[in-house]
């Protein structure tokens, strides 16, 4: 609260000595600074993640599409949401599997950044609760045998599907959003993840979960980045209290 | 920004650990027979010059990789995963002098069924066996006189699937 009106005095002390109006010292302590208004833009911003288009056309092995965007609530807290659907195949040296399915995000953000008066720019620490439905492809795999030179490995490629797969999780991010044209911004944020409950497939395990990420043998922890590209639809302003 | 956003992906991307197959992870098992006297039942007995083949679909004789045999009482053989049947010469008294083999040879004929065991993301499936038959092949000199099927499932190889007596 002390750096708020602080930046208050600092920004109507320059408005002051711009407009040329030369002050006594004793008028100063008289003159409120109160006839600023901070006006704030509220709206819906909508946007995509770069990266998962990027990816879409740089690796063989992916693609993905998600639609993001949050709705501006209070001064600071914004509720936020995402939905999209991968594609992703997994290749190791005994197998490999395509995981395929969509998923939703919901949750909030909580802007840390305090901003210089007329800009809209967002330091940012979110939560989300996610979830995803999709299916597995075993596409190929190996038996894994280290005594397979008397008798020759064994392959197959015949493909086996897993379907009707679920995942939740709690996702939490740091990121920002600068605005980099009027109301275009551009995002980038961390995540990370713990699941919290997932349908496994029978004789398998989902090694990728949309939404989620490739999950881990360690444990139930998942990672993952967004670098977004987003449009705000101004719908109102409000006074900065 | 851009240096952040490639650092970002490098870290993600780079750390699997578990993509690769670790040695310790369990492995497609082998058929363990043990060797018993058939005169004191409760003991093994030792197969001198004990030496296993393999037998293939035309009648070939394949040499086994990494065949174990320990103190000529145990005898661990990879099956065959592309079949359902696998046979084995065993020999005993084997040697081999001036690429002549003498000793005395029996032929065991295995049948079992394969399931497919899901280890992990790195390592993708191994194989366990379920026996159905275990049998000597009748032939004038067995050295053989007698088997028994101590366990079906062939799952790990600390246990012993197959007694024969001799």
């Amino acid at each position: 609260m002390k750096m708020i009106s602080m930046s208050k005095y600092f920004i109507s002390l320059f408005l002051v000595l711009v407009s040329g109006i030369h002050l006594q010292a004793q008028e100063e302590n008289t003159q409120e600074t109160d006839s600023i208004v901070i006006m704030h833009q509220y709206g819906l911003r909508l946007g995509t993640d770069l990266s998962k288009l990027a990816r879409t056309f740089l690796e063989t092995d992916y693609s993905g599409f998600e639609i993001n965007g949050d709705y501006r609530l209070t001064e600071r807290v914004y509720l936020a949401g995402a939905f999209g659907s991968e594609e992703r195949t997994t290749e190791t040296d005994y197998l490999n599997s395509t995981a395929t399915g969509s998923y939703f995000k919901g949750g909030f953000d909580i802007n840390l950044y305090d901003n210089w008066a007329g800009m809209e720019n967002l330091i940012y620490s979110g939560v989300r609760f996610g979830f995803s439905n999709f299916h597995q492809t075993l596409n190929s795999y190996t038996i894994y045998d280290v005594n397979s030179l008397t008798w020759g490995p064994k392959s197959s490629s015949e493909s086996e599907k897993f379907s009707g797969l679920t995942a939740g999780w709690i996702e939490v991010l740091l990121g920002f959003k600068a605005e980099v044209l009027n109301n275009l911004f551009l995002g980038f944020n961390v995540q990370i993840k713990r699941r919290i409950f997932e349908t496994e497939p029978e004789n398998f395990e989902n090694l990728y979960i949309p939404g989620f990420g490739r999950t881990f043998d360690s444990g139930n922890f998942g990672v993952g980045f967004g670098y977004n590209v987003s449009y705000l639809i101004p719908l109102y302003k409000k006074a900065k209290k | 920004m851009k240096k952040c956003f490639l650092l970002l992906i490098l870290i993600i991307c780079s750390c699997e650990k578990d993509d690769v197959c670790s040695e310790n992870a369990p492995t497609t098992p082998r058929l363990v027979i043990e060797f018993y006297d058939i005169t004191a039942p409760e003991k093994t007995k030792i197969v001198p010059g004990l030496k296993a083949f393999g037998i293939d679909e035309t009648n070939e004789i394949v040499e086994i990789i990494n065949e174990t045999v320990l103190n000529r009482t145990i005898l661990t053989v990879p099956l065959d995963i592309n079949n359902t049947q696998t046979q084995f010469k065993l020999y005993e008294r084997y040697d081999l002098k001036d690429a002549v083999v003498n000793g005395n040879p029996d032929i065991i004929t295995i049948t079992y069924n394969i399931e497919k065991v899901y280890i992990s993301k790195a390592c993708g499936y191994s194989n366990n066996f379920e026996i159905q038959t275990f049998s000597i092949t009748e032939d004038s000199s067995l050295w053989m006189d007698n088997s028994e099927i101590i366990l079906n499932q062939i799952t790990n190889e600390n246990d012993i699937h197959v007694k024969i007596f001799h």
